[in-house]
């Protein structure tokens, strides 16, 4: 237990040597007094005493600690090693640093956007609560008002908070400002609490102002404030109304937050009759469980009170609870494979960069291959080679990784910037203490991988042929199949890459491309909201709609214009269908379909073909005028090889209720109403007088922007109504943030391919140049004896053109189930397209025979005399 | 039939039990440096027994760690600066049980070796 510092050791290795020193002098002394001269005593001794560095190595090990001075001993090789070789240390670092930079950046982006709790206290402990329907796959729905308090108060013991609030829209006026249409959350009195939020100016409201005969206040978004109030700070106090109520705005929030997600004005809960109706169902829950309580404890405990309540109540029938975290509310599903889908892309790369590193280094070892022989004749043994070697490779990746966290920085920053407007606000990108333990695993891992190939291979040199001859022909056979072997590994993942991207972009062209008969560039669309107070039943929005197409229609350039529910691109409202002549008693196994509301106009108006039958009049939709339009799509599957005109079929509302019959009265061409799926879907059209929603998109096709004209055409009718979302159709947000989200994707995944590629190029071409520099002279002696430059030509391309060849064969095999299950993916248009492996396997092959064309190019046009001399 | 391995194994240990066993009993006569010790094995075994240097040092070292001899920087007769090991205390007792040990190891191994077969070739 003497020595346990390092320091100590040095000492005693100091002393070792000088141990060892007295003991040959003493034998040297002892010769000489024998008669013999110093020196052939000197050197007697050494003979005698053997193989003095070993006799140390040995002596070591026996301190126990030999391992830790090793391992400094080698680091200290290792760094000298990699500064002497200046320019393959660098090129090997800057490799590595572009697969780690690469991969840390894009688990930042995975881990922040799947794992990392939200930024408020507590927040892997956020979850959020709601409704499940046991008879529609366990979709989840928003609770009644009555439901919430009842599993709030028989819960206590589970939740910290537990808190509710209905996404409503809030219309804010007041005198000398428009009215304006913002996201409101209607929310429980202790919604800020929960998440320790902290208003900017003044307060966040509390659960007093929630009580009956508070004053009511509204709380108000830092976006809103800047842009409402140009950022006043007399804005506290002020009196406004909001949906046509008073109330005093007591707060701005800071800068970014809009929880729990684009929320601009907050409101305490107002107690309205409609609100204790078990069967309106409205609010979605917040909570925070406490410590020690699991998901699956608050989900038993939740489940258990909704079969107490289904059982009481039957509006309550055939309900669940479901207590989820807030991260899977907000970032599961599809979303989840595509950043999966990522981390193994650039996984692939970081492969492909350790491929080419291992290559560099197999090559750098044939020339060290003198120096490792030496060292193994001396006695080093093969596992203290592979573990220098190995520390060797793990320093230069260790160095790759530091720069390549440079990298990452820079890509998390770019991240940050690039997705500002498609992200929610709880999603920041920085790198955390889980990147930054992922990060150094990575370097270590490639070190490792890309090290060990080499180290195995170099450390079992065969000696006597190496001191005998040099490294050059002993070398090269064995050094063949192995890097040989990681150029195709790198081209065949180079291939799956690129395939993946391919397949990516593609798609994304694709949803582009999907609805092209729509002049979109000509249609404007902007959505309202009838209030109820003041459009108490189905004819009283009628009329209102009524006159507002009259309007619509005399504003000057404007051609068509229509009512529809949602607007091309962004999805339906589902319901379940009986058809006339099937009637189906079980309700679960009644099929869904999709289906929007429209006026007359809207096929025109958007250029939908009618292929069959007629279009809606103005007495469709009345009473026992019930009537459809389907698409070929639903034609084909509701009526297969009939004739649907006439046909008749019914829908079921939420509570099971049918509708009507109603009668096809028409068959338009297909069209995509979901971009998610960009495959057209069976839709039905509906009259908008059968429906009378209260909501409605305007949609409207001119040759100038027309947004004021309607707005104005609004406004002549009810001055308090507010347009929300004016916009042209194919830059509308919502629309154009799906696309931005694809194109992101894409990007990314062009930009790992590529690359993927430049790698796999540089690889190959470093592999053929420095099998061409060692048959220098061979290649010398062949053009001496006549060779021409095409017979030289081919002889060096021919390795590459195999490897390659092998690379895209079996990186074929290996994209065609990539393909494959890409086109599984809930992500929209992803189709696997022949011609896509095609053309990416195309490109691939004529980079890798460009790279392999260079170096034999140089080796064609050697000087023979020069050649044959080279060394 | 034994292993491989655990033959080997054995004779390691044989002959390191029996260096260590030497060690000691060589610095039973006083304090002595690596040199020395080589030195005084030959010639108490008329030559017979040649020491490696690569066996004597880690085994110094070793039974060092085991605290069974000391060493301590001293000069030698000739004038030089030397490191002269010193058996302790508990490297007597070894000893002790290593002699015992190694003696009825000679007595038990001469006993097979004389034997005269009882039966067989008469």
């Amino acid at each position: 237990m003497k020595h346990i510092w390092p320091f100590a050791f040095g000492r005693r290795g100091d002393e070792l040597q000088e141990e060892i020193e007295s003991h040959l002098r003493m034998a040297a002394a002892e010769r000489v007094a024998r008669g013999d001269s110093e020196q052939v005593a000197r050197r007697g001794a050494l003979r005698e005493f053997g193989n003095v560095p070993l006799v140390q190595d040995i002596t070591r090990y026996t301190w126990g600690w030999a391992w830790l001075e090793q391992l400094v001993q080698d680091c200290r090789y290792a760094v000298r090693g990699i500064v002497g070789r200046r320019w393959f240390s660098a090129s090997i670092i800057v490799t590595l640093a572009l697969g780690i930079g690469l991969n840390t950046m894009v688990f930042t982006l995975v881990y922040t956007a799947l794992l990392k709790p939200i930024p408020v206290p507590g927040g892997a402990r956020l979850v959020t609560i709601q409704n499940r329907s046991l008879i529609r796959n366990d979709r989840i729905m928003p609770m009644s008002y009555p439901d919430f308090e009842e599993y709030r108060s028989q819960s206590a013991n589970l939740f910290e908070y537990f808190e509710a609030g209905s996404n409503i829209g809030g219309i804010l006026s007041e005198k000398g400002l428009p009215p304006q249409a913002y996201a409101m959350q209607d929310a429980t009195g202790g919604f800020f609490l929960m998440i320790h939020a902290k208003a900017l100016l003044g307060r966040a409201f509390l659960p007093t102002d929630e009580q009956p005969g508070a004053s009511p206040v509204v709380v108000i978004s830092y976006k809103l404030w800047k842009e409402r109030y140009a950022g006043s700070r007399e804005v506290i106090g002020r009196q406004v109304q909001v949906n046509g109520l008073p109330a005093t705005i007591i707060g701005v929030m800071p800068d970014g937050f809009s929880f729990p997600n684009n929320i601009d004005l907050w409101m305490p809960f107002k107690h309205t009759p409609d609100l204790d109706k078990r069967d309106h169902r409205t609010q979605w829950g917040y909570g925070i469980l406490k410590r020690g309580v699991t998901l699956r404890q608050a989900n038993a405990a939740l489940n258990w009170i909704a079969a107490r309540l289904a059982k009481q109540f039957p509006e309550d029938k055939d309900l669940g609870a479901s207590v989820i975290t807030f991260r899977q509310r907000f970032s599961g599903g599809p979303v989840r494979i595509i950043y999966l889908l990522m981390l193994g892309a650039v996984g692939f790369v970081l492969l492909i960069a350790c491929a080419d590193v291992a290559n560099m280094m197999l090559s750098r070892s044939l020339s060290r291959q003198r120096e490792i022989s030496i060292r193994t004749a001396l006695g080093a043994t093969r596992w203290r080679i592979v573990q220098q070697l190995l520390i060797e490779s793990v320093l230069l990746s260790t160095a790759g990784g530091v720069l390549g966290l440079g990298l990452a920085a820079a890509g998390v920053h770019w991240l940050d910037l690039a997705t500002t407007t498609i992200r929610p606000y709880w999603i920041e990108f920085t790198i955390d203490y889980p990147v930054f333990w992922y990060f150094a695993g990575l370097c270590i891992v490639s070190g490792l991988l890309c090290g060990i190939a080499p180290a195995l291979r170099s450390s079992k040199p065969d000696l006597i042929e190496v001191l005998k001859e040099g490294a050059h022909s002993a070398g090269r056979r064995r050094g063949g199949w192995l890097s040989g072997g990681l150029v195709v590994f790198q081209f065949a993942l180079t291939l799956v890459l690129l395939t993946g991207a391919g397949i990516f972009i593609r798609s994304l062209y694709r949803s582009l491309t999907i609805n092209s008969f729509i002049p979109a560039r000509q249609l404007w669309a902007a959505w309202l909201q009838l209030p109820d107070s003041r459009y108490k039943d189905s004819d009283a929005r009628m009329r209102f709609y009524d006159q507002l197409l009259a309007q619509l229609h005399s504003i000057p350039g404007v051609s068509h214009a229509a009512i529809v529910s949602n607007v091309p691109g962004l999805g339906a409202a589902q319901q379940q269908i009986e058809l006339g002549n099937r009637p189906i008693a079980n309700p679960v196994k009644r099929p869904w379909i999709s289906h929007v509301a429209v006026s007359p106009g809207y096929l025109n108006t958007i250029d939908l073909p009618l292929l069959q039958g007629r279009l809606f009049n103005e007495t469709d939709g009345s009473a026992d005028h019930e009537a459809a339009i389907v698409t070929r799509e639903a034609a084909a599957r509701l009526w297969p090889r009939q004739d649907p005109i006439g046909k008749r079929f019914r829908l079921f509302d939420d509570e099971n209720k049918p509708t009507p019959w109603i009668t096809v009265v028409g068959i338009s061409a297909n069209m995509v109403q979901d971009i998610q799926t960009s495959d057209p879907k069976p839709l039905l059209f509906l009259p908008f007088r059968q429906e009378g929603w209260s909501g409605a998109t305007l949609i409207v096709e001119s040759e100038v922007d027309p947004v004021e004209s309607m707005r104005k055409a609004v406004q002549s009718l009810d001055p308090m109504l507010p347009l929300f979302e004016p916009s042209r159709l194919d830059k509308n947000v919502s629309y154009s943030r799906q696309i931005l989200f694809l194109s992101f994707l894409g990007d990314i995944f062009l930009g790992f391919a590529l690359i993927a590629m430049l790698m796999a190029s540089v690889g190959i071409y470093a592999v053929i140049a420095h099998a061409t520099s060692s048959r220098t002279q061979e290649i010398g002696v062949r053009i001496a004896l006549g060779a021409t430059k095409r017979r030289i030509l081919t002889l060096v391309m021919k390795r590459g053109l195999w490897q390659i060849g092998c690379g895209l064969v079996l990186g074929l095999g290996a994209a065609l189930p990539v393909a494959h299950i890409m086109t599984l993916l809930p992500i929209g248009g992803v189709r696997s397209e022949p011609a896509i492996l095609m053309a990416v396997a195309a490109v691939l092959a004529s980079v890798g025979v460009f790279a392999c064309w260079l170096p034999a190019r140089r080796a064609a046009g050697l000087d023979p005399v020069k050649a044959i001399r080279y060394e | 039939m034994k292993p491989r391995a655990q033959q080997y194994q054995n004779r390691i240990e044989l002959l390191q039990g029996t260096l260590d066993m030497l060690i000691l009993q060589t610095l039973q006569w006083g304090p002595r440096h690596g040199y020395g010790i080589v030195q005084a094995l030959r010639t108490e075994s008329s030559e017979v027994l040649q020491v490696e240097t690569g066996s004597l040092y880690p085994a110094l070292h070793r039974l060092e760690r085991q605290g069974w001899i000391r060493a301590e920087w001293k000069q030698t007769e000739s004038n030089q600066r030397g490191r002269f090991y010193r058996i302790t205390a508990s490297g007597k007792r070894q000893l002790a049980s290593d002699l015992n040990r190694w003696e009825r190891m000679v007595v038990a191994i001469g006993s097979v070796m004389r034997a005269r077969p009882e039966e067989g070739e008469a």
